[in-house]
């Protein structure tokens, strides 16, 4: 019988986001314990409860039907991303939001899946290759459509959560480093031109060497040379046109202390409520930064300093190797199944939850910007929570089918 | 996937797995520095976040005169605060108007109490009216961050006003904060002049703190750790002065109207009984918030009201000053006790003639005392010298500090052959200089409370303790007053010296002849010497010292009345009646021209009823 389970299901998996959702309802309970939103805790039991129905479903799932699913559920996510943003509720500058009674649902968080699925249905043809320009340009059409829909709401987190993927995508696909580079460059001269002009430069001297070691056809090189400099100095340009409370927050990044109690009195106060957890942490219920609300909505981005006071360094530890553990996990699972749509598809789940890992944590631990992420199975939010068990419930599927062609 | 892509995928997948692991190390590393190295530091950032300390202002101690009569309490006064955290600086013209304040002073007491900490109340009026505290209370909820705590002000109820003695608390300022230090904070309030300044550490006590923990809006939401930590104010001791209220209060009823000082001290130890300055002014004025006005016209007065004479004001003393000479005479052995002038009503040295106001035929120096013959003093200092007047004259305390327990104190003057050759050059002063000198005229300045000091060694024969207004401090725990030492000396003079001086001024005060007759207390033996300091702009400044019983001091005092003439008529009388009023308790005294009772008070006379003597 055992041996039955676990050849059938992927307990690795399936136990890890257990754990991390066990210590994401002791966090949210300890998070909204004194700050008199109880409702909160109970409404994220509803979600869980659900999550793990949907986690089952989607694990028992023929892998062949999930796969010629996959469009239809693409294209109906992109119809919801769509609609979302013409019915949508704003909730702090943001129109994402789906009212449905008592509960909102964030196709956002949904249309990340979706978008793995098609992506991968598509570069698991035989016919298909990464090294062909234009099946690139379809592949980068079936991000870049979702992303731009989701860049319009506006959510920035989501979009780097896309770009992570995607980069993971191309790369286990076998596509050129040129092209690689060419995902990466863009970005990477962006990021640079938040920091300075001197680091502008220094990232465009890189990375125009690099681009120039792979050799790849001049008018192609320069092309992309452009596009990676347009991006930096449009930065500014994009800067100036984003909203005041995203301006604030990458200012607020960029230095943290200068104002602790305005802007970047968030990033300030989650490395304080970590820091002070020091070895063994507070005690449960008893972390003064998270009982005394000093992080506002601490129960959603910030959730990760409620285990980094209460249970200090060994508790953040042992999030941090859960996380490890499930991520590696991916990694390894993305490298056995036989198909090559389930490989597609483990990579790319495998990159949303780290990237949302990386940035969420980087985030709470004062190494990345404020971006409004949230942290898989702790974080308070019923269509993040969804999307997370129903990535379990696939990355367990992949399992189970894993002999499959 | 396909098997072709077998060896590729394992490459690739080392390539993830190094990505997250470089990933989870970069978040070990971080989470290593966070929790391990900087966690001290962290720790006391949370809780300078989530713990509020809250002061807890001692009780300043109370004030007792001699026989434990409460002279200086505490009452309840509102104070206005605010929270600069919670406060919306918007509402400062607003708040500025409910509390009648310069916008412009609120915005920075705000500002200096922020550098402080945005987490703790900044103090902005204190004793508000109950209708400021009223409109505070009706538009609390438009007003965030701004409370009021109830503070404590001194309130004087005892009947005499020792205004000058007792000093004032006032709101502490920017530059004292610096000077003092420690536990103050701006909005508090330190003793600033007589004993609230000198005695301010034990008067103070030791703020407490109360640790609280808050929540991000500051609300209270419990103590910390169970107030383990809290720490209870210290009240501040209170004083027991060595002033009886009583005569203090009827001094100052004698002085109405008048300027000068009365000092009056108890010989057994120095201990000051009573000191007036008048004009003075009502301490209540100080007690909470002085208002500008009140300070502007105290401030202004032509008459000075907050400049205490009794210790400061510096004055020739007259012929009060005669016994310094005759003690110097005696004891350096220049004349015998027996030697006697002529006295023809005026004394020429040279081409100058110094003048008395009475030819007193043939005195020996009881008498000259008595009468006050000036011929006598003007030959007798020329017969001592200079430097030995001077000398003695400093035995007695004058030309310098008696280093009673208030502040601000005037040396006064005594010269000294060094001292002219200096001020006039060795050539530019004669012997014609010190005829004046010996009778207390001239170059020479005494304090009020430098005479009565030496009245007390009159009275005491020699025995000089140093001035004091506080004798113990009483700590509310103990019961037991902490007695305060003081320093005590003897001017060891021939016991004959000390007799003929002091019978000199019985005599002046109880025989007929004497210039003090005005100070005679039916029943009781008073000995003094009348004073009058010659003033170049004005009418003569009166001087009397004496004490009383001749035989047991109990009482030695000091008069100076400014502007007022004789000593004897206007300084002398105002003597007795202290003496009388201390002695007996009460009045029972019958005018001396008229022989009418003017005073049979009990306790403190209307001084409408005295004011005219």
């Amino acid at each position: 019988m055992l041996t039955y389970i676990y050849r059938h299901f992927d307990l690795q998996v399936g136990v890890t986001s257990l754990l991390l959702a066990g210590v994401g309802v002791i966090s949210i309970y300890s998070a909204t314990f004194d700050a008199h939103a109880m409702g909160i805790f109970n409404r994220q039991l509803l979600w869980l409860l659900g999550g793990t129905i949907l986690l089952v479903i989607m694990a028992l799932l023929p892998l062949r039907l999930l796969q010629s699913l996959s469009w239809a559920a693409y294209f109906f996510s992109i119809f919801l991303l769509v609609s979302v943003l013409v019915l949508g509720k704003t909730v702090s500058g943001s129109t994402s939001w789906f009212n449905l009674g008592a509960f909102r649902i964030q196709p956002s968080e949904f249309a990340k899946i979706t978008t793995v699925l098609a992506l991968a249905s598509y570069l698991s043809r035989i016919d298909i290759s990464l090294r062909t320009p234009r099946h690139l340009l379809t592949a980068s059409g079936i991000v870049v459509i979702p992303v731009a829909l989701i860049l319009l709401q506006p959510d920035f987190g989501t979009t780097v959560i896309y770009a992570g993927m995607f980069f993971a995508v191309l790369f286990w696909g076998g596509a050129s480093r040129f092209t690689l580079l060419a995902v990466v460059a863009p970005i990477a001269s962006a990021v640079a031109a938040l920091f300075g002009t001197t680091f502008f430069l220094i990232a465009v001297a890189v990375i125009g060497v690099l681009i120039y070691i792979t050799k790849e056809h001049r008018l192609v090189a320069a092309a992309v040379f452009s596009v990676m400099v347009l991006f930096g100095i449009s930065v500014q340009v994009i800067y100036d046109g984003l909203k005041p409370y995203q301006q604030k927050r990458i200012e607020t990044f960029l230095n943290p202390n200068a104002d602790p109690l305005g802007a970047g009195y968030n990033s300030l106060q989650s490395k304080v409520a970590i820091g002070s957890g020091g070895f063994l942490g507070k005690g449960y219920l008893r972390g003064s930064q998270t009982q005394l609300n000093f992080i506002p909505e601490q129960w959603t981005d910030f959730i990760f300093c409620v285990p980094g006071e209460e249970f200090g360094f060994l508790g953040a530890g042992a999030v941090l190797i859960l996380f490890a553990v499930l991520l590696v996990r991916g990694v390894t699972l993305a490298s056995i199944v036989k198909s090559r749509y389930a490989s597609f598809v483990a990579v790319g789940l495998t990159a949303i939850i780290a990237t949302h890992v990386f940035l969420n944590i980087g985030m709470a631990l004062g190494l990345l910007p404020v971006i409004g992420v949230p942290l898989p199975f702790l974080s308070y939010g019923g269509s993040a929570l969804i999307s997370s068990t129903m990535m379990i419930g696939i990355l367990m599927n992949l399992y189970t089918n894993r002999k499959e062609y | 996937m396909a098997q072709q892509d077998d060896i590729q995928i394992y490459w690739k997948r080392r390539v993830l797995y190094s990505v997250l692991g470089l990933m989870f190390l970069l978040f070990f590393g971080r989470l290593y520095q966070l929790q391990l190295i900087y966690s001290e530091e962290y720790g006391r950032k949370s809780e300078e976040n989530s713990i509020r300390i809250i002061p807890r202002e001692p009780v300043r101690g109370y004030v007792y005169d001699r026989n434990h009569v409460l002279v200086v309490d505490n009452q309840p006064a509102f104070t206005t605060t605010i929270m600069p955290f919670e406060f919306d600086k918007r509402n400062i013209p607003y708040l500025s108007s409910l509390l009648t304040l310069d916008p412009q002073f609120i915005r920075d007491r705000l500002k200096k109490g922020e550098e402080y900490s945005r987490f703790a109340p900044v103090k902005i009026k204190r004793d508000i009216s109950f209708r400021e505290l009223s409109a505070l209370e009706e538009n609390r909820e438009h007003l965030m961050g701004v409370d009021y705590q109830v503070e404590s002000k001194r309130w004087y109820g005892a009947g005499g006003r020792a205004a000058h003695i007792l000093g004032y608390t006032k709101e502490i300022s920017e530059a004292q904060i610096r000077t003092l230090g420690g536990e103050y904070r701006q909005g508090d309030v330190v003793g600033s002049a007589g004993l609230e300044g000198e005695y301010e550490t034990a008067l103070r006590g030791q703020k407490g703190a109360e640790f609280s923990t808050v929540n991000v809006r500051g609300q209270v939401v419990g103590s910390f750790d169970s107030g383990k930590l809290d720490v209870g104010a210290i009240d501040g001791k209170d004083l027991i002065l060595t002033l009886d209220i009583g005569l203090q209060a009827f001094a100052e009823s004698l002085m109405t109207d008048r300027r000068g000082a009365v000092v009056a001290i108890d010989p057994a130890d120095g201990g000051i009984l009573a000191m007036v300055s008048a004009p003075d002014y009502d301490l209540a004025f100080f007690s909470g918030v002085t208002p500008p006005l009140v300070w502007r016209s105290l401030n202004g007065d032509a008459a000075r009201p907050l400049f205490n004479r009794a210790t400061l004001t510096r004055y020739p003393p007259g012929s009060t000053f005669k016994m310094v000479l005759a003690a110097a005479a005696l004891e350096t052995g220049t004349v015998s006790p027996s030697w006697r002038i002529t006295c023809g009503g005026s004394f020429r040295l040279g081409n100058k003639v110094f003048k008395d106001l009475h030819v007193h035929g043939s005195v020996d120096m009881t008498t000259a005392i008595q009468v006050s013959c000036n011929v006598y003093f003007y030959q007798l200092m020329l017969k001592t010298g200079l430097d030995n007047w001077s000398h003695y004259g400093r035995e007695f305390g004058f030309g310098m500090l008696t280093g009673m327990d208030i502040a601000e104190e005037n040396p006064g003057l005594l010269p000294t052959t060094a001292y002219m050759n200096r001020r006039y050059g060795p050539s530019g002063w004669t012997r014609g200089y010190l005829p004046s000198l010996g009778i207390g005229q001239g170059e020479l300045g005494v304090t009020p409370l430098q005479m009565a000091c030496y009245a007390m060694v009159l009275a005491n024969s020699g025995e000089y303790h140093q001035p004091h207004a506080v004798r113990a401090l009483l700590t509310k725990e103990a019961h037991t007053p902490d007695t305060l030492a003081f320093q005590s000396r003897r001017l060891s003079f021939a016991p004959q010296t000390w007799d003929i001086i002091r019978e000199g001024m019985r005599r002046a005060v109880q025989l007929p002849g004497g210039t003090g007759g005005l100070a005679r207390v039916k029943g009781i033996e008073v000995a003094g010497k009348t004073g009058t300091a010659q003033n170049p702009h004005g009418l003569d400044h009166a001087w009397f010292v004496g004490f009383a019983p001749y035989d047991h001091p109990r009482i030695a005092i000091a008069i100076l009345i400014e502007n007022a003439g004789f000593g004897g008529s206007y300084a002398a009388p105002i003597a007795g009646l202290c003496i009388e009023r201390y002695l007996n308790g009460r009045l029972t005294r019958y005018d001396n021209t008229h022989r009418q009772p003017v005073i049979t008070a009990r306790d403190t006379p209307a001084p409408a009823t005295v004011a005219g003597r």
